[in-house]
């Protein structure tokens, strides 16, 4: 079967910025990758060229089996692909519930009942059915992002993209968001993650990547990654995080 | 809410901070002053003050209907505006950026004075040149060119208050909203003007205030407004004092229950979240 996620050589300018300098990558069905680097090497850059969040300059990129070019096409990969973003950016108007049926009932077309349990299923499954009344703004951090996940997943996602999901959080509510997705990638989820959580990495992580300037320097199985890598840019950046 | 209680209660100290939110604020106190002063003035002395709330009573309903229409089409107009502002299209933002800065760039007296005076003639040359009867034939209905002139400049208005609403709401809201799959039309439907309602409405709301007591300028171009109707009672009967001041007695009434309402709206928005 060929590779739910086929990027191959793409390239990014930001005016003068040169963000993506020929990326290529493939990603199989249920597999989980694990994005490292520092600050501005193109890591978010990346995840949102998957669900054109960005549109890129050249190169290609195909999503189980959609190639993203016309606009169709981009809204068919973006119901097929869930993102997960750093600022969680749940709809503060809506209460938890609505946040996680909305999309379920404008782009899905489900009816409200079908909407809402798909909706509690979810809520449950990442732990926070007794707030499905509530509103973002009186949630915590983690379930917030936990909220963010659920609403991701209620459009029967293919695909999770997570951008530094667990960064914007206070330390004791990372592990909460850390372990719902744990269990989403030993369910066979297929995940693109960019996060510098080693340990997460390491439980969850079938490859490791890590990126600089724009490019992707070096690809290895976490274990082997983090404690023997092989390139020195690799060794610098580990040395300065780890 | 507390408010209630507190007010219900006399023995409860008042809250700081919520000492404007008594049973009767004196904006109602103001509102029904206004109210009484008219009704006073009419009861007492029935010759003028009678005669003049009759004679420009019809006029009242022009003005009133005016002020809606236009807003109503205002609110819409002032939407597609603030979309073009925003559209990654560098020809329709262009046009929309024009069209504000003329239409807030040319006094709103004149720009009506060209629908109703200039424009017609532009369509009767028109309608010389090409040999096309209707357009020589057209006749401009005072109504229709008020609205149409009061809406073109107050949309531009509408569509810089809109457009700083959407802005306030972070990019991230349109990226979530379209990274599960909603369309653009849908994701401004349902997650970012439910947000940017509630930045814009107090300055929506000045607009139609401002716009309510704008409209007396449309009395120039052969509106029946109560302004107009007003200056026809005077041109009969010279007793511009009395006149005068009724008729800004009446405007106080509808501009100080339009706060009441647009403040009531405000408060409602922010309590439901
Ligand atoms: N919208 C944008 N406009 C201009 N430049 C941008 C934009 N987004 C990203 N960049 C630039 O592209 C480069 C890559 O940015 P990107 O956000 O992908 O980095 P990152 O690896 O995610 O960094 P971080 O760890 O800080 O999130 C940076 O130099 C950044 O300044
Ligand atoms: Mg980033």
């Amino acid at each position: 079967m060929a590779p739910i996620i086929q990027i191959s050589n793409i390239h990014k300018h930001f005016g003068s910025v040169h963000a993506l300098r020929g990326v290529s990558l493939e990603v199989e069905k249920g597999e989980v990758v694990v994005i490292i680097g520092p600050s501005g090497s193109g890591k978010s850059t990346l995840l949102r060229c998957i669900n054109r969040l960005e549109e890129f300059n050249s190169g290609s990129i195909i999503v189980d089996d959609i190639p993203l070019d016309s606009a169709k096409n981009i809204n068919a990969v973006r119901t097929e692909v869930g993102m997960v973003f750093q600022q969680f950016n749940l709809f503060p108007h809506l209460s938890v519930l609505d946040n996680v049926t909305l999309a379920q009932k404008v782009v899905r077309m489900r009816g409200k009942v079908e909407a809402t349990n798909v909706a509690m299923r979810l809520l449950e499954k990442v732990g926070i059915p007794d707030k499905a009344r509530a509103f973002p703004s009186q949630l915590s951090g983690g379930q917030q992002q936990r909220v963010a996940i659920a609403r991701a997943l209620a459009m029967n996602p293919k695909i999770m993209l997570f951008d530094e999901p667990t960064s914007a959080l206070d330390p004791e509510m990372i592990q909460e968001v850390l372990d719902v997705m744990l269990n989403l990638a030993r369910e066979g989820m297929t995940m693109v993650v960019v996060s510098h959580e080693m340990g997460f990495a390491r439980a969850a992580a079938n490859r490791a990547i890590f990126m600089d300037e724009g490019q992707i320097v070096e690809i290895a199985p976490p274990n082997i990654l983090f404690s023997t890598p092989t390139q020195d840019r690799t060794k610098l950046f580990l040395s300065k995080v780890l | 809410m507390s408010l209630s209680k507190n007010t219900n209660d006399p023995h409860l100290p008042t809250i700081p901070g919520n000492e404007n939110v008594q049973r009767f604020d004196p904006w109602w106190w103001m509102f029904f002053a206004v109210i009484g002063l008219i009704g006073l003035l009419a009861v007492i002395r029935p010759d003028p003050y009678w005669r003049i709330l009759k004679f420009v009573k019809d006029g009242l309903g022009t003005t009133v209907l005016v002020t809606v229409i236009t807003f109503l089409l205002v609110l819409v107009v002032g939407l597609f505006g603030a979309l073009g502002r925003l559209s990654r299209l560098k020809f329709v933002r262009g046009f929309t950026t024009v069209y504000v800065e003329v239409a807030r760039g040319v006094p709103l007296l004149v720009q009506l004075i060209f629908w109703y005076f200039a424009f017609p003639s532009i369509i009767k040359d028109i309608g010389e040149a090409l040999n096309i009867r209707a357009f020589q034939t057209y006749l401009a209905n005072p109504i229709a060119m008020a609205v149409l002139g009061l809406t073109l400049c107050y949309a531009a208005y509408m569509t810089e208050i809109y457009r700083a609403g959407i802005q306030s709401i972070s990019k991230g809201q349109m990226e979530a909203a379209r990274s599960l799959g909603m369309t653009y039309v849908q994701a401004m439907r349902y997650v970012i003007l439910p947000q940017a309602l509630r930045v814009i409405l107090p300055p929506v709301g000045n607009e139609f205030i401002s716009l309510l007591k704008d409209s007396s300028l449309v009395s120039v171009v052969a509106v029946a407004d109560i302004t107009r109707r007003g200056r026809e009672f005077t041109g009969i009967t010279p007793l511009p004092i009395e006149t005068w001041t009724m008729i800004a007695l009446i405007y106080l009434t509808m501009t100080l229950f339009s706060a009441r309402i647009v403040g009531w709206m405000e408060r409602r928005t922010r309590t439901e979240r």
